[in-house]
């Protein structure tokens, strides 16, 4: 056989990116980048619980990409996880983790525990050596208690009173450093919270916009999404509207999408309808073109 | 070992040297523009500095009166345009040493070039943007690349945020892509008034600063006209009341001054 | 011959820049180690516990990837307690070394993980196995291992002799651990120790400004 068309993969997978990337790869091109959340991400344990903090900027390279992303992932009712990293990475993870820790509950009968999250999210980024770009914060409060750990990307982990991750961790380690004692009031926990994730959000280009944060007690989880909200956009000085007419086109199809139909009462006869001028023949869903 | 040995043509290089060489250059974000009218010129910068993710400093005039006709905005490298500027200044110094007047603004653009290219093969690291009024009284605006090439515009972005900017000045200072109707008719490039022209730098900036993350903190407006005091009557830009709007006299560079020659309007932008 | 680069760690992973121990004695082993967790020039955690538990009477101290040795501390704890179940008796210190110097050697080229298994056992008391990068084997009276470990070789070779009890042990492996915390920027913090016997685990803590003074401080 001489033909070299391309053979369709018996198994399923197709590879022809591969090659077209590898191609491009050597032009000088290619090179994907992925939305990135240049972050802060913080946690700390308090008198009754876990509070989980996040700002809510995802930037690629220097340009905001959402201005008001969720940070805060769903693992359990009383387990939580903030990602920072590569966007997709930690919402993919953290989903699989959590379908997971749902059949998990659903074998043992029991409750999830943070431990179990931690084990299933460490092994998994091992097994990438880092190729899956997801720093977390994960916590929760289990049948042990309030549990807080940090999972790095090589899947090394840390147990810790309070953390904080992302591009802005050093600003709110800052603040929880000077800030945190042990069993804080609920409202002290959470303003020092928001102070850390403020920090990041002023003192780090990769961190910005809103504060998300979540309350995690024995039997109540609340997420209190833009918890503050200290950076609303100034009113423009005027506004950028249009005249009819100022874009210029070239062509112009108008598709009627008005679907009309008949309906009779059961028994009734239908009306013979009166015979339709011959331009509007067309109207029942047809295209119209006019080139101008 | 690192390299081929004679003779041998299947030794491929195992470790690639690693060492930290001086790098000579950073780059400190932030952003620049300035609009020209008929009788005025604005040139506009953020004042934020920063390095990777870290601010350096939330306030850094990026903005230069050189004269009462001529201001530099410079963006890039800040401590080579901080080198740029002091240069720029005492060249004027010289030339009004020996000519007794301050140096026109073609002549200010033109001395620039030959400062960047002087510099061809180790560049000052700055995009520069010359805005002011050239020897008739109009506005004008002198954008430059780091080697010395320029050009007179009506308007220009620069910095950062230049991929953000410059398009919405286009459509909305040159009126690019917009098209008269027999209801509408599309304005000429370069008569819109000071107040029009100060809202959509405002706008360009505030809007900047949400998507750009090296923009922000504060915003500084130079405004440079004609200023009332020389005239009989003010008309033009020179009617326009800036003080009322927040400016002030704007300071730096040659001591003669005249009253609102040069003037500055400051805004606060967000701070994230 | 091409020396193979193992010591390099992936890029942005979580160092354990360390200074750890073990010195066994009459009635058991002494393990100790400092607290430092770095990401770069960052502190990630300054009061990381290095002393791992393997099994009952078996701890182990890590030093290199934290995610590599993480990861094999706890593949090492999963064989222990499957060995302890089917063999009905606590596992031997050695046995623990070996499943760590399998893992190490057969998986070289990708782990950066410098190991000190130590622990007590029926039937020869209190070991130390030192298991360093290329998975190599050694039993020692005594080992330190880690980045910190370099600034101490001097001190342990002149001062540790045999028959010590448990306090001079401890008070050891303190000073020694202190000495290398001083000199060496990636170790630091505080000192976490382990005494491990028949009788069972005793931990000791020494905060981070509690450290011994010895003699000539360094400025």
């Amino acid at each position: 056989m001489t033909s070299v068309a391309p053979q369709k993969s018996k198994s399923g997978f197709d590879f022809s990116n591969y090659s077209r990337n590898h191609f491009l790869d050597g032009k000088g091109l290619g090179g994907f980048t992925a939305t990135s959340t240049g972050t802060t991400i913080v946690g700390l344990i308090y008198k009754d619980g876990i509070v989980l903090g996040a700002d809510t900027r995802a930037t690629e390279g220097p340009i905001v990409a959402d201005k008001n992303c969720e940070k805060i992932h769903y693992i359990s009712d009383n387990i939580r996880c903030c990602g920072a990293g590569t966007a997709a990475d930690t919402e993919f993870v953290t989903a699989l983790i959590s379908s997971n820790m749902q059949l998990h509950a659903l074998h043992t009968g029991r409750k999830p525990r943070v431990v179990t999250a931690m084990t299933m999210l460490k092994q998994r980024l091992f097994q990438y050596q880092g190729h899956i770009g997801a720093a977390l914060v994960l916590g929760g409060y289990d049948a042990t208690g309030p549990q807080l750990f940090t999972v790095a990307p090589h899947g090394s982990t840390d147990k810790l009173p309070y953390v904080t991750m992302g591009s802005g961790s050093l600003a709110a380690m800052a603040v929880f450093e000077s800030g945190w004692h042990k069993d804080m009031e609920q409202k002290e926990a959470v303003d020092l919270v928001v102070a850390a994730i403020s920090s990041g959000i002023f003192n780090d280009l990769g961190s910005g916009s809103n504060v998300d944060v979540c309350i995690i007690k024995k039997d109540s989880t609340e997420m209190l999404r833009n918890y503050v909200m200290p950076n609303e956009r100034a009113k423009k000085e005027q506004k950028y509207g249009f005249a009819k007419g100022t874009t210029r086109f070239t062509k112009e199809h108008i598709y009627s999408m008005i679907q009309k139909e008949d309906v009779f009462e059961v028994g009734s006869t239908a009306p013979t309808p009166a015979p339709l001028p011959a331009a509007a023949a067309g109207a029942g869903g047809e295209e119209t073109m006019d080139t101008s | 070992m690192l390299g081929l040995q004679p003779g041998s043509s299947t030794v491929v290089p195992t470790s690639a040297p690693v060492g930290h060489r001086f790098e000579p250059y950073d780059s400190n974000g932030g952003s620049i523009a300035a609009v020209c009218g008929k009788d005025f010129c604005i040139i506009a910068s953020d004042t934020r500095q920063s390095t990777g993710y870290s601010i350096q400093t939330r306030y850094k005039p990026k903005v230069f009166r050189l004269n009462d006709k001529a201001t530099l905005a410079t963006n890039g490298f800040a401590a080579d345009a901080e080198a740029m500027v002091s240069r720029i200044r005492q060249r004027l110094e010289w030339y009004r040493h020996s000519h007794g007047r301050s140096m026109p603004l073609h002549a200010i653009a033109r001395m620039i070039s030959t400062i960047l290219y002087g510099k061809r093969f180790f560049p000052y690291y700055v995009y520069n943007i010359l805005g002011g009024l050239d020897e008739e009284g109009k506005g004008a605006v002198y954008s430059f690349d780091p080697v010395g090439s320029y050009e007179r515009e009506f308007c220009r972005a620069a910095g950062a945020a230049q991929s953000l900017i410059q398009p919405f000045l286009d459509n909305q200072i040159m009126f690019k892509n917009q098209h008269s109707t027999p209801e509408h008719t599309v304005p000429k490039p370069g008569e819109m008034s000071l107040p029009d022209v100060l809202k959509i730098v405002m706008d360009s900036f505030t809007s900047a600063t949400e998507r750009h993350i090296e923009v922000g903190d504060g915003l500084e407006m130079f405004v440079v006209r004609t200023p009332p005091s020389a005239q009989g009557e003010a008309i033009g830009a020179a009617s326009v009341d800036l003080k009322a709007m927040g400016g002030v006299e704007a300071v730096g560079g040659e001591d003669e001054q005249e009253e609102g020659a040069v003037m500055v309007i400051r805004r606060e932008l967000k701070k994230d | 011959m091409e020396a193979l680069d193992m010591n390099r760690l992936k890029k942005g992973e979580v160092d354990l820049g360390t200074s750890i121990m073990a010195v066994a004695y009459d009635k058991g082993v002494i393990i100790g180690a400092d607290s430092r967790t770095t990401m770069g020039s960052y502190i990630a955690n300054r009061v990381t516990d290095k002393l791992t538990h393997l099994s009952d009477r078996i701890y182990c101290c890590r030093s290199g990837s934290a995610a590599d040795t993480q990861a094999l501390a706890d593949i090492v704890t999963y064989y222990l307690s499957l060995y302890s179940v089917n063999m009905d008796q606590q596992p031997d210190v050695k046995t623990a070394a070996n499943l760590f110097q399998d893992l190490v050697y057969q998986n070289k080229d990708r782990l950066s993980a410098g190991i000190i298994v130590a622990g007590w056992d029926k039937k020869n008391g209190g070991k130390v196995f030192n298991i360093p990068l290329g998975g190599g084997i050694f039993e020692q009276p005594w080992a330190i291992g880690g980045s910190g470990s370099t600034y101490i070789y001097g001190y342990c070779d002149a001062t540790w002799k045999e028959g010590w009890g448990k306090e001079q042990t401890l008070e050891f492996v303190k000073n020694a651990l202190s000495l290398a915390m001083r000199r060496d920027g990636s170790s630091g913090g505080t000192i976490r120790m382990a005494d491990i016997t028949e009788d069972g685990i005793e931990r000791h803590f020494i905060p981070g400004d509690q450290l011994p003074e010895l003699a000539g401080k360094i400025v």
